[in-house]
């Protein structure tokens, strides 16, 4: 461990904690009632969740003919919806993986919560293709199986078939990873606990003891899941841009939807984890490990894939004219103009615009504003996959099938629904197990604790404890 | 589940560099370690127990190769002899086509065989009960163990007060 | 050692390989055609290559002290030398411009004013692909480049004097750090569309300034490993551990993959819509320049991913070098088939066009008659000795920066963080 930090760093674990605070304090939240705000939260998500088993319920009873979409716009909100809770899914493996590559400590007090969130996201993305099909009970037949119909196996080179393939890859490599870093915090939860409840947990922490040797393989695997992790997380919001760039179709069919579309996720998600961070660590009393440092840390991401992602909408739009090609020109200028204009202007004002706000530090270090900023920024995030589906193909090659797409009731429903889901699912999550890696947390006590690091750093390398050696030296 | 016949002497430390030097010195003088359980990685750990390096990423470069070979191999296969067809005006065996699942197989079998790999080989299961020698080392206690099965009274008393003596606030014996 | 002394033996050494890059390209000149193609273009292919490098190298360090990396400080002085060649890049720029002004040379399709008369593509994009966009946005870009490179020097030499509680020079590093990031992403896209993608000139995509940027970037970090490798093994920065060659062996790493991903996505992309006004790209690529296109891959992709998986080669200087100029090359090689192919089919058709009155067939066999042209289907020797003396410049500057501050930033705050830097995952 190396210890040596430079004076200019913030501490990011406020309170003077010892080992024994950080497990009372990120162990406690399980073990207690839940609390009044918690309580009220959970009736909300659990409200919405009905509307989505409702709307659900009333799309596969009646087909999605009651969805709005016709002949020409066969995609709306609900492939909007896709591509958002995808994006979303996004931040948390990108905090455990790519943060880990640019060492980031900040990343071990929100990695927990936004890989969690991460799965969440993922399962909320998966049912919006899977409710699109009409036939959910047919589901299935997505996967390549030996069937009785030749076989007749699925098409390899559809994109969207890729997509099958990538995000339930990717569900699974996330809920591996996060589930192997959780196995010793239940063992955490396990040995403060008794009876029935330490039977359960010591299920959970698959019987973890701590030993050196399996400390050391776990940090192996985590460190190459991580490796393999940053690829795959590319990779899914690239196939889901395939969806859409693999086609001829003007204003979908360009080359720099792929990284563009990453960086879109990133900065989607990272505006989800604000949200729910900014919350949790309100209720849970967690601002000494989720502490401003943090907040701004997440802002300047924020800040910085928001303009990486207005140079890809300015790019595109030059390129729109540099091309040459009119029916390319006409989809960019259908899109600044055309009758969808206002969904343009919310994308850019909430994703290129409103983050340029966080140049300013009072800004990022403000815990109101950065909460209002990252619902902007979901807002912002969901009006561009609206304007890349809804606008394109309400203004396609033949001028006889233009039409105008509305969302019924029913879609609203499902999307609202979803968000029930994804919070029902967070909210559960907060009450099992330790929202913030205790183990990870403690590892970096010493180089980012404030006692130790920062303006008030009261222990000093040589004053510390006995038989000690100056750490990271050796 | 597993069997454990031993006999422990361990001490508990308050800090990891407390733990450190007592590994140093013990494996100084010549002291075999039975176990060291930390509640966190402790990452000089490796170095200072003399722990041969962790060959799980060699497994799974071997993992992620047969997914790599299993997903082309079979899209090939399906698309050159089983069921050709022509998509889109593409070839049957259309090579850029098939990366994308080809990765996604590589990582999907890296991963899984990784972390089923990981959890055999540490005899880690929903389940199994291991046998726990504190249960503050999940907290914030760090405990280097002796095997003392087969030790006589005067090795244990020895080892006893080398746990004292390096700094363990407590030191126990335990069956296991 | 932190004092670089630029010893007489390098000099003469740098000396003499900028004298074959001069003789090279002497030499293509005089048995070039009569547009001189062969040499404009390895002068383009170079000059945008080693700008780019400095310029990536200036994004690395600004990204890095925006992400408060801290354990680059080490690696810092070479990579602000780098920046720095950004000024002979612009001068070695300028030849180029005056070039296009005096119509000296015929890379792009664009400066042919009676070409694009009858041309209604380059007519609808001649407001911006002109001679005057071509030289202001060099000037302004590069020029904004180099006052960043000049002013983030000039605070890093304050730092190490001007120490106090407050790291308030530190702070300013910060601030100038973070505002050239978003000028750089919009700049090298505008910059790179001119001077690369222009040579194509009816062919766009809109991926093309990220993935001539990650080219840049992988080139820049393998170039950072030959010179500390270098350094060391002359005694200097001791205290540039294998921790730290590890860590830029994993951005050389990573980066090339990203780069594949790059390319990956932009070619599937491009093959799989099958748009004739795209795919006339990679079509000529890979019917008439097949080696230096699977090459590409494998230079790029193939060689550094096997060899740099393992960590412990990212340890191994002489497996850690050995990649990093394989990649080097690589990279060269792929800048080499962004530029020759288009500028070689542009020359063909000048040449045709002013071969006694050309007739339509003369036009097509002007470009598809030749199967092999040295110089434009593969690098040959002189190709290899204009690279030859591109990079003694390189280097013969980057030399000449490093003498004149320490090795070693002592008066950065992340110093002591830098020198105990493990690579641990933490």
């Amino acid at each position: 461990m190396s210890a040596v930090v430079s004076p200019i760093r913030e501490p990011l674990i406020e309170g003077n904690k010892t080992y024994h605070q950080i497990t009372e304090d990120i162990c406690s939240p399980t073990e207690k009632a839940p609390g009044m705000a918690w309580v009220m939260a959970f009736l909300v998500a659990i409200s919405l969740l009905a509307v989505y088993i409702f709307s659900l319920g009333w799309t596969v009873w009646n087909g999605i003919g009651t969805w709005d979409l016709n002949r020409t716009i066969g995609w709306g909100w609900d492939i909007t919806n896709f591509v958002w809770w995808v994006g979303i899914g996004h931040a948390g493996t990108l905090i455990s993986a790519i943060l880990l590559l640019f060492r980031q400590k900040w990343r071990t007090g929100v990695n927990r919560a936004a890989e969690a969130m991460t799965i969440f996201a993922v399962v909320c993305a998966g049912q919006f293709p899977l409710i699109h099909m009409g036939r959910v009970w047919l589901a299935f037949f997505i996967f390549p199986y030996p069937n009785t119909r030749g076989p007749l196996w699925v098409n390899f080179n559809s994109p969207l078939l890729w997509d099958v393939f990538a995000i339930s890859t990717y569900l699974t490599v996330s809920l591996l990873f996060w589930y192997t870093g959780l196995v010793p915090d239940f063992a955490t939860l396990r040995d403060r606990s008794k009876g029935f409840r330490r039977k359960i947990y010591n299920l959970f922490s698959f019987g973890w003891t701590g030993a050196g040797k399996h400390w050391q393989r776990w940090e192996s695997l985590s460190l190459i899941l991580a490796g393999l992790s940053t690829p795959l997380v590319l990779s899914v919001h690239t196939i889901v841009s395939f969806d859409f760039a693999t086609s001829v179709i003007p204003g979908w069919h360009t080359t720099i939807f792929p990284p563009y579309f990453v960086a879109g996720a990133i900065f989607s998600g990272f505006a989800m984890v604000q949200t729910l961070m900014v919350i949790t660590r309100k209720i849970l009393k967690l601002q000494q490990y989720i502490t401003l440092e943090h907040i701004e840390s997440m802002n300047k991401v924020i800040l910085l894939t928001g303009t990486m992602v207005g140079v890809a909408y300015l790019t595109e739009l030059f390129i729109s004219w540099y091309s040459g090609y009119i029916y390319e020109q006409y989809a960019f200028y259908n899109r600044v103009l055309g009758p969808y204009w206002w969904s343009y202007v919310g994308m850019m004002a909430c994703n290129v615009i409103s983050p340029q706000f966080f140049w300013v530090k009072k800004y990022r270090r403000s815990v109101v504003f950065t909460f209002f900023m990252s619902i902007f920024v979901n807002i912002g995030m969901w009006f561009e996959r609206f304007v890349i589906i809804a606008t394109t193909l309400a203004r396609d090659y033949l001028p006889s099938s233009w039409s105008y797409y509305a969302p019924t009731w029913v879609e609203i429903g499902l999307f609202v629904g979803t968000l029930g889901l994804f919070f029902t699912l967070y909210l559960i999550f907060t009450r099992v197990a330790p929202v913030i890696a205790v183990a990870e947390i403690k590892s970096i006590l010493k180089s980012a604790g404030d006692q130790y690091v920062g303006p008030n750093a009261t222990h000093h390398h040589d004053d510390h404890g006995k038989g000690k050696v100056h750490a990271g030296t050796h | 589940m597993r069997k454990y016949n031993k006999n422990v002497l361990y001490g508990l430390y308050d800090d990891d560099e407390q733990l450190l030097a007592a590994i140093h010195s013990a494996r100084e003088a010549h002291l075999e370690i039975d176990n060291v359980y930390t509640p966190f990685p402790v990452h000089d750990l490796e170095e200072a127990m003399g722990l041969s390096e962790s060959r799980l990423h060699m497994a799974g470069f071997v993992y992620g190769g047969i997914g790599a070979l299993f997903g082309f191999l079979f899209m090939t296969w399906v698309f050159t002899r089983d069921w050709p067809i022509i998509f889109g005006g593409k070839p049957y065996w259309s090579v850029p086509a098939f990366i994308p699942i080809t990765f996604e197989l590589t990582v999907l079998f890296a991963a899984i065989g990784m972390v089923v790999s990981f959890y055999t080989v540490c005899g880690l299961w929903p389940g199994v009960e291991n046998p726990t020698l504190d249960d503050r080392i999940t907290d914030d206690k760090f405990c280097l163990a002796f095997d003392v099965t087969n030790a006589d009274g005067g090795k244990v008393d020895a080892l006893r007060s080398f746990l004292s003596d390096s700094g363990a606030s407590e030191v126990n014996q335990k069956a296991i | 050692m932190n004092q670089f002394t630029f010893t007489a033996k390098q000099k003469t050494f740098l000396l003499s390989m900028m004298g074959v890059g001069l003789l090279s390209m002497v030499l293509t000149f005089f048995t070039d055609d009569a547009l001189h193609t062969r040499f404009w273009s390895n002068y383009l292919h170079n000059a945008t290559f080693f700008t780019g490098v400095a310029f990536t190298s200036l994004f690395v360090l600004t990204a890095f002290i925006t992400a408060w990396s801290g354990w680059h400080v080490l690696v810092k002085r070479v990579w602000e030398a780098y920046a720095l060649f950004l000024i002979p890049g612009l001068v070695l720029l300028s030849v180029l411009i005056i070039g296009l002004y005096g119509g000296f040379h015929h890379l792009y399709h664009w400066a042919d004013a009676e070409v694009v008369a009858a041309d209604p593509i380059l007519k609808g994009k001649a407001s911006f692909l002109n001679k005057g966009w071509y030289s202001i946005g060099t000037f302004v870009v590069v020029g904004a480049w180099i006052f960043f490179a000049l002013k983030l020097r000039q605070l890093s030499i304050a730092e190490e004097t001007m120490q106090d509680a407050n790291f308030s020079v530190h702070k300013k590093i910060r601030v100038w750090s973070a505002v050239f990031l978003p000028i750089a992403g919009f700049s090298s896209a505008a910059i790179i569309w001119q001077w690369l993608m222009s040579i194509d000139s009816h062919w766009y995509s809109t991926m093309y300034a990220w993935y001539a940027t990650a080219s840049w970037f992988v080139s820049a970090m393998a170039l950072t490993i030959i010179t500390l490798a270098y350094l060391k093994s002359l005694g200097y920065l001791q205290i540039v551990s294998d921790h730290h060659l590890h860590d830029i062996g994993k951005f050389m790493f990573a980066f090339s993959i990203f780069w594949t991903y790059l390319w990956f996505s932009q070619y599937m992309l491009i093959w799989y819509a099958n748009v004739g006004e795209e795919t006339v790209y990679f079509q000529e690529r890979l019917d008439n320049y097949p080696v230096l296109f699977y090459g590409n891959l494998i230079l790029n992709f193939v060689a550094p991913f096997f060899i740099l998986m393992r960590n412990d080669n990212k340890r191994k200087y002489g497996t850690l070098v050995f990649t990093a100029i394989i990649v080097l090359l690589g990279h060269w090689w792929d800048f080499f088939l962004m530029i020759k192919p288009g500028v070689y089919h542009t020359a063909q058709e000048v040449l045709a066009h002013s071969a006694a009155h050309a007739d339509e067939a003369a036009h097509a066999a002007g470009h598809h008659a030749s199967s092999f042209a040295a110089g434009f289907t593969l690098p040959g020797l002189l190709e290899i000795g204009t690279f030859i003396g591109f990079l003694g410049l390189f280097f013969f500057f980057v030399f000449s920066r490093l003498t004149k501050a320490s090795l070693v930033s002592t008066g950065d705050p992340y110093y002591e963080e830098s020198v105990h830097h493990r690579v641990w995952p933490f």
